[in-house]
């Protein structure tokens, strides 16, 4: 019963769209009265599964109205991207991009990196998005990360471990940005993987002030491996396994996470470890 | 005499949401969810049976990513250890194998969907397709989820990122 009620809540909680309705009075206030229309229409989707025929239809509905409504476009593109239906999914989204890039731009740069790992797209719809605008170009859609920190995972992942570095670097200088829930384990497993174990032992210690999970023990431990500090190596890889078990691990319902690690990683390493004892 | 009235209403009742059912799927150009898969007798096993009919759920529904035995890197293991790569220019972009995973862990209806870089429909040499798809029938440790006695039926899918042949990541 428990489970039923966990699964109807999570049900729930992943048919939330994921991007907000606009205020369809803006649109009547603006005078474009044909959107106001559309956008009047794509409500007939509230409380329907965003993988539902009622869904698609709401919004097929809307656009039969007003074909520039870019919202429906993006809304409809949901299910297909959550199904990893990669041509249909964008084949809506460039339509919202089209019609309204400063809108959608970041969403789909993010959803090519989380969904799809196309990295050179993803930086190309964020660098595009913040030549478009003059703001802070905010958060992934998920809210996990700033989308400079998204694109410095980006330029690692093409193997730019610099450009990376300096990119988050500069974001967590930024006197008023808060620190996302990964950008410092992030930093320190690329100090790490260039050599520079002082730093990423410092950015280490502030994930772990900020959000101790696995991975960032895992790495502490391998920095300590590098510099041959047996105890400490052997003491994260148990804090690890330790956390890991205790679910505090890097966590997307939909993908895996860029640096995460396995309990079978954490294991084998603590299996070397033990050997070389 | 409302004992006997009763049933007859609830059989009415139902009754008339199936038909309201059939006759909306029969209007309308989708299924009754997005990427719903059909039984297909030409490529489907007859023999796999969803137990819910078609209320089949997403993997994502459960809120717990993706759950096979020995997490992601024992399906990994077992993709580095089975598939031959073809290394050939051209073969790059995404491969797509979605089925559907019963309440008893097992699976059926695969369906393929491909891709190149730029997101146009591709069709991959058979050479990788069929190998990533039998390997993907091959796979024996997908959890039942939830993990009770009212497990569901869901969609998973494999992505391969596709590199001149080679797999260079897996998702989900």
């Amino acid at each position: 019963m428990r489970n039923s009620i966990l699964i109807f809540i999570f049900s729930l909680f992943f048919s939330i769209p994921l991007f907000s309705q606009p205020n369809c009075e803006a649109y009547r206030y603006q005078g474009d009265t044909l959107k106001y229309l559309a956008c009047m229409q794509a409500k007939k989707r509230e409380g329907h599964y965003q993988f539902s025929r009622e869904y698609q239809e709401a919004f097929d509905e809307a656009i039969g109205i007003d074909s520039t409504f870019d919202y429906a476009y993006r809304e409809k593109s949901v299910a297909y991207l959550k199904s990893g239906d990669f041509i249909t999914w964008k084949n809506l989204i460039d339509k919202a991009v089209a019609l309204n890039p400063e809108a959608h731009l970041g969403a789909r740069g993010w959803c090519r990196y989380q969904f799809f790992r196309d990295y050179k797209g993803a930086i190309e719809d964020i660098e595009n998005f913040e030549k478009l605008v003059n703001y802070d170009v905010g958060y992934s859609v998920n809210g996990v990360y700033h989308l400079s920190i998204a694109k410095a995972i980006c330029y690692k992942a093409l193997g730019q471990k610099e450009r990376a570095i300096s990119i988050i670097e500069e974001k967590l200088k930024e006197k008023d940005y808060f620190a996302g829930i990964y950008d410092y384990l992030h930093l320190g497993v690329l100090y790490l993987e260039l050599g520079r174990y002082e730093k990423a032992i410092s950015a280490f210690v502030k994930q772990s002030q900020g959000n101790e999970i696995a991975e960032n023990q895992y790495y502490l431990g391998m920095v300590y491996k590098k510099l041959g500090n047996k105890e400490k190596y052997v003491e994260c890889l148990q804090r690890s396994q330790d956390l890991y078990v205790g679910r505090r691990n890097m966590y997307d319902p939909y993908t895996h996470p860029y640096d995460k690690v396995y309990l079978e990683d954490i294991q084998d390493e603590l299996e070397k470890a033990n050997k070389d004892t | 005499m409302n004992k006997i009235i009763f049933p007859f209403i609830v059989i009415f009742l139902f009754g008339c949401q199936k038909s309201k059912d059939e006759s909306s799927q029969q209007k309308s150009k989708y299924l009754r969810w997005v990427g719903d898969s059909k039984f297909d007798p030409e490529v489907d096993d007859p023999d796999f049976k969803a137990c819910n009919g078609e209320k089949v759920a997403q993997y994502f529904n459960f809120s717990m990513g993706l759950q096979y035995e020995g997490e992601k890197r024992a399906l990994e293991k077992v993709f580095r250890e089975k598939y031959n790569p073809l290394s050939r220019e051209g073969e790059s972009g995404l491969i797509r194998i979605r089925f559907v995973v019963n309440c008893k862990g097992k699976t059926g209806r695969f369906r393929l969907l491909q891709m190149d870089n730029d997101f146009q429909e591709k069709s991959f040499n058979p050479l990788i397709t069929d190998q990533l798809l039998q390997i993907t029938k091959g796979l024996t440790g997908w959890k039942r989820l939830p993990d009770t006695d009212n497990a569901r039926d869901y969609y998973q899918y494999l992505i391969f990122k596709m590199e001149k042949g080679e797999i260079k990541e897996i998702l989900p």
